[in-house]
């Protein structure tokens, strides 16, 4: 029997210091695992182009089956049949998963998906299992995106006739650091060197970006500055970004984004239609699972066939005397999941209101990612940004892949002769960096929206007289309290020189270089010495590991504020 | 080889001495300053911060009249553009800038040099794309002050710019001494022998007793 293709050294091992090496000659190839589906491009030489599977898909499901002694992903195998779903044995979903805690609402939401998510409500990770002859086989979902990623690859190797090492991965917008670190470790595992990690909107920024250049080339474009929206809504995540495109230069202007997508309208929709299935289903046996599956399926096909349809007829028998059968219209679908869509328009008018941009100055309004095709999104994407016409000529399903295979093929240092390739993506910051200050409060040093490469810094002071040491901790986020932003790491100063609280002067400096790679610096001044009184302290993050999210709360409980900093105020004049 | 100055076991020893140290730090700055200083608005920056890189540590580093007269340079002459030009035309020069420094663009030995000039094109673009911020950079710049300046958020949370230079230069100084310790990569030492030496020269006495009392060994 082969052996996996994939191996896993250690999950604690550390990837970080692959990032930096600098770029091989060979094209880098761009993949998009979506929360529910991927997909895999790459440079021709002349143009993007997805690679198909065997059974000639070029966008493939992202799950993977535990059966036997090797688990088979959705590249290589399909289902015999839609309800093999229903055994148990195969895991999806997992982008919606992966580096979170299991006290993570959005991980409390998976409980409905037809496997096992266990949570002891700590801050630790979740426990994930396949159900495997009838015994509960537990994975990660570093493991289960490793080994479609290792599916992509052999797919990839095989066609290409080449061994293929460098990747250009999109991601979420709303993705900490720490979970980006997740990713990088699933494709370590899966032998792939990550060469960047792009926010999916940014992705499909560049491919405009480029559609635009070649408008210019074939003397069809002005060539002036333009101005674009794009919403990127899959499976998991709803992304927006605003960016400003001339000369083949794409500037992100701002980024938006949340964990919202089909799968909440999905769960709306299956609560809708079976007000109590969370309770029936919450016991995890082998019928349970069949139920929870059948209603999964019977819901995913209604909403797609409202899509076109305006009413749809449901009736779908779960098994054990439990049987649904309802006629749900578009509106009822619309009305359920109204909170989702208000959400994708807040998401749109945050990020047109952080890029200062005015709704008369777009150009273009993309829209893209499987629930494009939604009427309801449609409209509230048109409505909001007040644009009659989407812009046409970007496959919705392909967008994200295309955009991550170019920049693939743009950093590899690929030259094309009719500059085609002559493109350059400005990102900035999707989530501002800071650090725990004026008690429990989160005070960002690197803004959200902040053009990379950037370094900032802000001064702290100390909270007590002769306090001489204090507890950095340092978040990444947008909430006002440290609890609503993900944990980076933290560390101690020490060495403070005795002195009246509000004297020495913490300088905070967080650094993002051409890597995107973190780093803070923090040094100690007192007054009437130009010199710091101890070392600078440098520290890479993230340093948080697995299972962190306990950490705060045992900083806190064992420190209290006496560590505490805060922000030096303004002096009155 | 490792004589750390603050190694754990020295750290105590450290804070007790740290009076008797400042005027041999001072001497280093000093010494180091003059072809070290971390101002952002500096052209040329002949070193990295990133320890990562290997530039820091590996390369000579360059010290030279030209990065000194060179912090004079305003944000107009970043952009190479005079102060009177129009908004449209610093976005160009700016575009125009971008596609030379850009680290994505840059060859690999040019990446860290061009991050650092790039992060001063964006700060400069920044501030004078704003109309607000450049009629208040314009303003520093008449009267002298504007290398303090800065169009980010203040640094002092929610204050205006006037305290701003002061603690700016303070903090390039605690850089500068960050960039100086890590040039030392190979030991745990926070001083390189050459520096050591140095300091031996400059001021013996004060060198001696931190040799007495802190494990150094020259």
């Amino acid at each position: 029997m082969a052996e996996p293709a994939y191996t896993v050294a250690s999950d604690t091992e550390t990837t970080g210091e692959e990032k930096t090496s600098s770029p091989f000659p060979e094209i880098a190839i761009g993949i998009d695992i979506g929360t529910s589906q991927c997909s895999i491009a790459f440079w021709n030489g002349s143009e993007v182009e997805l690679i198909k599977n065997t059974r000639n898909q070029k966008v493939m499901r992202s799950y993977v089956t535990f059966k036997d002694e090797v688990p088979a992903g959705g590249v290589s195998t399909q289902l015999s049949h839609e309800h093999e779903m229903l055994s148990g044995a195969a895991i999806f979903n997992m982008k919606r998963l992966i580096g979170r805690v299991d006290t993570d609402p959005v991980v409390h939401a998976s409980k409905s998906l037809p496997f096992l998510v266990q949570t002891v409500d700590i801050g630790v990770r979740p426990f994930i299992a396949a159900l495997v002859n009838n015994a509960w086989r537990s994975t990660t979902p570093e493991e289960v995106l490793a080994i479609f990623l290792v599916e992509l690859r052999a797919m990839a190797e095989t066609q290409l006739k080449r061994p293929i090492r460098n990747v250009v991965l999109t991601i979420p917008v709303s993705f900490s650091r720490f979970q980006l670190t997740r990713i990088e470790r699933a494709c370590a595992m899966a032998g792939l060197h990550v060469l960047r990690l792009m926010p999916e909107p940014t992705a499909v920024a560049l491919l405009y970006a480029q559609q635009q250049q070649q408008s210019v080339h074939e003397n069809l474009g002005s060539g002036s500055e333009k101005i674009a929206v794009i919403f990127n809504m899959g499976a998991g995540y709803c992304d927006v970004t605003v960016s400003a495109t001339a000369g083949g230069v794409s500037q992100i202007k701002a980024l938006s984004g949340s964990a919202i997508g089909g799968e909440d309208l999905l769960q709306n929709m299956m609560r809708h239609l079976m007000p109590n299935s969370e309770s029936l289903f919450s016991s995890y046996g082998m019928n349970e699972i069949k139920s929870m599956a059948l209603l999964r399926v019977a819901t995913q096909d209604a909403i797609h066939k409202l899509s076109s349809e305006t009413s749809v007829q449901i009736n779908v028998d779960l098994g054990n005397g439990l049987k649904v059968s309802k006629n749900v219209t578009r509106e009822e679908f619309e009305e359920v999941n109204q909170k989702v869509f208000e959400k994708c328009g807040s998401l749109i008018t945050q990020c047109l209101h952080d890029a200062k941009v005015e709704i008369e100055d777009l150009n273009d309004v993309i829209l893209v990612g499987g629930c494009s095709y939604i009427p309801k999104v449609r409209n509230l994407v048109q409505s909001t940004c007040k644009k009659v016409e989407l812009y046409e000529g970007i496959n919705p399903l392909e967008a994200a892949v295309s955009g991550a295979a170019l920049e693939g093929a743009v950093t590899s240092g690929i030259n094309d002769p009719f500059g085609n390739l002559d493109l350059l993506t400005i990102q900035v910051t999707p989530l501002g960096i800071g650090i725990r200050a004026n008690g429990n409060n989160f005070v960002p040093i690197i803004p959200r929206n902040t053009t990379m490469p950037a370094r900032k810094d802000l001064v702290f002071t100390t909270v007590r007289d002769n306090q001489s040491e204090a507890l950095i901790i340092v978040y990444e986020g947008e909430g006002e309290k440290v609890e609503e932003n993900h944990l980076l790491g933290y560390f101690k100063i020490t060495g403070i020189p005795p002195s009246p609280k509000g004297v020495p002067e913490i300088n905070v400096c967080m650094d993002i270089d051409a890597s995107s790679v973190l780093r803070v610096l923090v040094g100690v001044i007192m007054p009437g010495n130009p010199h710091p009184v101890i070392p600078v302290m440098e520290v890479r993050l993230p340093t948080v590991d697995d299972g962190h999210g306990w950490c705060a709360e045992a900083l806190n409980r064992a420190y209290g504020s006496t560590l505490d900093l805060e922000t030096v105020q303004p002096k009155k004049m | 080889m490792s004589h750390g100055i603050v190694s754990p076991a020295a750290q105590s020893n450290f804070l007790n001495h740290s009076k008797s140290s400042i005027p041999i730090a001072s001497s280093m700055l000093a010494e180091a300053s003059s072809c070290l200083s971390f101002n952002p608005h500096l052209p040329k920056l002949s070193f990295s911060l990133k320890t990562q890189s290997g530039s820091l540590r590996r390369g000579p580093i360059k010290a030279s009249a030209q990065s000194l007269s060179a912090a004079t340079e305003s944000f107009y002459d970043l952009l190479g553009i005079p102060q009177s030009v129009t908004p449209r035309e610093i976005k160009q020069a700016y575009k125009h800038l971008v596609l030379k420094y850009h680290p994505d663009v840059s060859p690999p030995e040019r990446i860290d040099e061009n991050t650092k000039r790039f992060i001063r094109l964006q700060e400069a673009y920044e501030t004078l794309s704003d109309p607000n911020t450049r009629a208040l950079y314009d303003n520093h710049l008449a009267t002298g002050s504007f290398i303090a300046f800065s169009s980010r958020k203040p640094s002092r949370y929610k204050e205006g710019l006037d305290d701003y230079g002061t603690w700016r230069i303070r903090w390039q100084s605690q850089l500068t001494e960050l960039k100086r310790r890590s040039m030392n990569k190979d030991s745990r030492d926070h001083m390189s022998w050459g520096s050591r030496i140095r300091r031996r020269h400059r001021s013996k006495t004060t060198a001696d007793d931190i040799d007495r009392n802190s494990t150094i060994k020259v």
